[in-house]
């Protein structure tokens, strides 16, 4: 990539300038450094400029302006993302969407939102709450990350077990195509004709042009809900628990694992009464109508107790359920009492190979001779092994980032994928071959091409052709300022 | 092609196949014809390694190649102008693997629907896609995006396809998406082949999300007066917090102008919650001038597109809330075609509607999809011709137009996939 000469650049801030106006472009390298990576820190990479567009017409000249002079080009949500997917190749524009977050148009008759992509989740939820409706798709990060980021990474979170992950609740989206066209994808009728280009633009992370508006769907809130603590002196019981709830046609909300190590930092940080001395935990949610709801959850118990739960309860209030959920929610900030830093994982095998993964997940990381701590969408099998590290002693990074791969291989042996729900980003670009041969891979490389000819629109993620995109740095895991505020945790 | 030539493709399509499961002969190409465009040859692989040799000549010969399943969906889509190979799917039906406790199956795209269910009943699950009809295959199902009144609750196939192998024009054998219930990993390409006519490729396993059956399903029928009381029925339906299976307008007849309408609600979950769900329904129903009473879930209607039909029928897509003004326009447009007897339905809670019109010249059922196209789409609605006589689909472009933008996408897709234009050419939307 050609650097900028310091006078192309200063034209090109002006020009930006003009269009976007004063105030919403950033060249100064101290106020770039901001923008440099995601939630994930292990790769760094400094734009030439941010950008704070305010409308999809701002997005399209910025997007020609970048065509026209053949810079690379980002969109970026809050930042959250975990594999890195919001970095900008080494120079080139940044385009933060966070000045973008309003909320369209409710249509309650029709269940369905007009959204701006940097819209922050939950406040879609918190704007349509008082009708008695949400919006499903409630990843972790759900205080701060945008519903354009979501779109990009096709994110989940605990309900998705029961309601679908992001694609199954978008209608429509307009989008800024990467030569800077603005292209309406679907609409607010279920189905259009012809290739399904919003499945298509769902999970493409960023690579296939900027989402401006968003049709999504908005649903009810359920009637009741009720909330199950199982308790496991065995992690195989535990595993067993999750097989045994899918197989017996149960359908909860939520299903998350928290094993040991982590109900051990929970306890230390908050007191949310998880048995310190359990192998692991079941947190277990049904919703839906008030009525059944109790027979639904004596099966839950049921299942619990035949895999061997030493313990099952139910949460009596609201309280006590709060209080469990804090203690799933919370497990990352815990983490921090036990461990300088850590890096999270992600990745997703049958459900019935839980037991077997697990154990093949511990044995690895302590052949790295390293710990592992784990609190995971348990119900999907999305697993979230989070290992432990510090980053200040030589070497430990890089045997965590090999432990990462050989579960990944884990993962991928089982017939299983090596992303839920983070996305493959520039962190797991190299691992594709685990699960694609090199003809799936080039025919997604067509795919990419197809929207993003000029390859100019988030350059060097996904695909394993990187060399060096980036630079490694010292420390794979800092704390993401949402989570530094305890207003999220990392899974 | 001289006849030589002729005889060295069969002879070649046989070497990776088996002589039996190639024909050329004339009266077995007749029973494979599309839209009355018969075929030169017909190929029946039984694995995937045969479907992709068997591609792999079609892409040295360059042949036009139309997937078929069991044939119940050939008149979706533009009459093809040409026809050389019809690729039999039908011996690819086996189940490959049943993960009965983890909910997902993959199965060959030729086995039936309703075979796949037979089987899974045994283990009280289902794949929640009901089309009208006996017949589809799950590849069929997908290509051509069919679904019915489940899906208000389920979704359709692109809600429950996970992954995909299919096999490119040039013969590669290529697999998309993952065999597990989550995953970001890659581009989302079984979505694209939801839907896609097997113009990008053609399927030959899909791996499927499966659900387990509800214990217990009752279905209501409310008969409501008119369709300003079924909106607002379906309005209050909606804005509850009942968790319905299916909301349909049933069947109705156009001729009687203020003929009752009804709407079909059924409820499947554990028996309680069924019970007190009818119960709630019932209470609706009143409020909306109806009575709601039990029947038996007969959800196959005269509005149904049948194998062999002869009728012509539309897919109109609307808004549920405007259920009111969407029956008063297909009134409307269904009352200027003369001669002609018409029903409609709708997957209500959705606002996705089906027309059937039978006893109407071509031109007059042109003109008529026409109007309605404009009609509807000021709302952003569409009209689709899902099937009918040759006439009728040569006279108005089955699927409609689209924006110019997203076509343009859509052209360079298929160019990505196929592009020498060989895989079901032309009978896709603006001719792709
Ligand atoms: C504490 C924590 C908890 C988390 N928990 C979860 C979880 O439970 N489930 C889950 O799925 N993820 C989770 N994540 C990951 C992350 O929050 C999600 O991937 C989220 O969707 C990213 O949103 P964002 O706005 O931060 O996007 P960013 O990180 O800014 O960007 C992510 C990707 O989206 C692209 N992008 C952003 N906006 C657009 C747009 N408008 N159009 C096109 N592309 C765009 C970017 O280019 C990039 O590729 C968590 C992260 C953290 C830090």
């Amino acid at each position: 990539m050609a650097t900028l000469t310091a006078d192309r650049k200063r034209a090109l801030r002006t020009e930006l300038e003009g269009m976007l106006g004063r105030g919403a472009v950033l060249s100064d390298p101290d106020e770039l450094l901001v923008y440099e990576s995601d939630g994930l820190t292990l790769f760094r990479a400094l734009a030439d400029f941010v950008v704070f567009p305010q409308s999809a017409e701002h997005v399209s000249a910025v997007v020609k302006l970048a065509h026209r002079e053949g810079l690379p080009f980002v969109a970026r949500g809050a930042g959250t993302g975990l594999s890195g997917g919001c970095l900008p190749a080494e120079g080139g524009i940044v385009l933060s969407l966070m000045r973008m977050n309003r909320v369209l148009e409710v249509d309650y008759d029709n269940q369905l939102a007009v959204v701006e992509p940097g819209l922050v989740n939950l406040h879609l939820s918190w704007k349509v709450g008082p009708k008695g409706y949400y919006y499903a798709p409630d990843p972790s990060s759900q205080q701060a990350c945008t519903i354009g980021g979501n779109i990009a990474n096709n994110s989940g979170g605990p309900h998705t077990l029961k309601y679908g992950v992001t694609t199954n609740h978008v209608l429509g989206l307009e989008v800024v195509m990467p030569d800077g066209e603005i292209v309406w994808l679907g609409g607010k009728t279920r189905e259009s004709q012809g290739y399904d280009l919003i499945g298509v633009f769902v999970g493409s992370e960023g690579t296939f042009g900027i989402a401006t508006k968003i049709v999504v769907r908005i649903l009810k809130k359920p009637q009741a809900v009720k909330t199950v603590l199982a308790v496991f002196d065995e992690v195989d019981q535990a595993s067993a628990a999750v097989s045994e709830i899918i197989a017996r046609g149960l359908v909860p909300a939520a299903v998350e694992m928290i094993d040991q190590l982590t109900i051990g930092a929970v306890e230390d940080a908050f007191g949310c009464g998880y048995p310190r001395d359990a192998a692991a935990a079941l947190l277990v949610e049904l919703d839906g109508l008030a009525i059944g709801i109790e027979t639904q959850a004596e099966r839950i118990v049921a299942a619990c107790r035949d895999s061997g739960a030493r313990e099952v309860r139910t949460a009596k209030d609201e309280a006590e359920r709060q209080l469990l959920w804090k203690g799933r929610k919370s497990a990352f900030g815990a983490y921090g009492r036990v461990s300088p830093a850590y890096m999270v994982m992600d990745g997703v095998i049958p459900r019935t190979r839980l037991p077997y993964v697990l154990r093949r997940v511990n044995e690895i990381v302590d052949a790295h001779g390293l710990r592992v701590g784990n609190v995971f969408h348990a119900g999907d099998g999305n697993l979230h092994p989070n290992i432990l590290y510090d980053p200040r002693k030589p070497g430990e990074e890089a045997r965590v980032v090999a432990a990462g791969a050989e579960i990944m291989k884990v993962c991928a042996e089982v017939g299983g994928s090596i992303s839920g729900e983070h996305g493959i980003g520039l962190e797991k670009a190299d691992f594709m071959p685990f699960i694609f041969s090199a003809a799936d891979l080039a025919l997604m490389q067509r795919l990419k091409h197809a929207f993003n000819p000029q390859g100019l629109c988030n350059p060097g993620k996904v695909f394993p052709t990187r060399k060096s995109c980036g630079e490694a740095g010292a420390v794979a895991y800092r704390p993401h300022a949402i989570e530094e505020q305890g207003l999220a945790q990392r899974f | 092609m001289s006849a030589v030539a002729s005889r060295s493709v069969a002879a070649a399509l046989r070497s990776v196949t088996a002589a039996d499961r190639v024909r050329d002969e004339r009266a077995a190409l007749e029973t494979f014809a599309v839209d009355a465009i018969v075929p030169r040859w017909v190929a029946r692989p039984v694995s995937v390694d045969e479907l992709a040799a068997v591609m792999t000549v079609a892409a040295e010969e360059r042949l036009i190649v139309a997937p078929r399943g069991s044939g119940s969906a050939l008149d979706l889509g533009a009459p093809p102008a040409r026809l050389d190979l019809v690729v039999d799917l039908s011996g690819l039906d086996a189940i490959v693997e049943h993960n009965a406790d983890d909910l997902t199956v993959t199965v060959q795209a030729g086995r039936s629907l309703h075979a796949l269910n037979r089987y899974l009943l045994a283990h009280r699950q289902f794949l929640p896609l009901d089309p009208p009809g006996e017949a589809h295959t799950v590849g069929g199902t997908a290509a051509a995006g069919l679904s019915g009144p489940l899906r208000f609750r389920y979704g359709t196939m692109r809600d429950l396809l996970l992954g995909v192998r299919f096999v490119q024009a040039d013969g590669v054998v290529t697999w998309g998406g993952s065999k597990v219930v989550k995953s970001v990993t890659g581009y989302d390409v079984p979505k694209l082949m939801v839907g896609a006519l097997g113009t990008l490729g053609v399927l030959g396993e899909l791996t499927l999300r499966l659900h387990s059956l509800p214990e217990a399903e009752r279905t209501w029928l409310v008969a409501v007066p008119s369709a300003a009381a079924a909106q607002a029925l379906v309005a209050s339906i909606l804005d509850s917090t009942l968790q319905p299976n299916r909301i349909e307008l049933n069947d109705h007849t156009l001729g009687a102008a203020d003929a009752p309408l009804a709407v079909l609600v059924s409820f499947g979950s554990v028996m309680e919650a069924v019970v007190e769900q009818g119960e709630r329904l019932a209470r609706l129903a009143r409020d909306a001038g109806g009575e709601a009473r039990a029947v038996s879930g007969e959800w196959t209607t005269a509005s149904d597109r049948v194998a062999g039909d002869r009728r012509t029928t539309l897919r109109v897509g609307s808004l549920p809330a405007r259920l009111r003004s969407t029956f008063e326009t297909l009134r409307r447009a269904l009352g200027r075609i003369a001669g002609a007897r018409s029903t409609l339905g709708a997957h209500t809670g959705l606002g996705l509607w089906r027309v059937t019109i039978d006893g109407a010249t071509p031109e007059a059922i042109a003109t008529a999809v026409a109007w309605l196209r404009d009609a509807v789409a000021e709302h952003g609605g569409y009209v689709v011709v899902t099937g009918g006589p040759v006439a009728v689909r040569r006279r108005v472009d089955p699927w409609g137009p689209i924006a110019p933008d997203a076509l343009a996408l859509m052209r360079a897709i298929k160019t990505t996939f196929d592009p020498d234009a060989r895989l079901n050419p032309g009978r896709f939307v603006s001719g792709l």
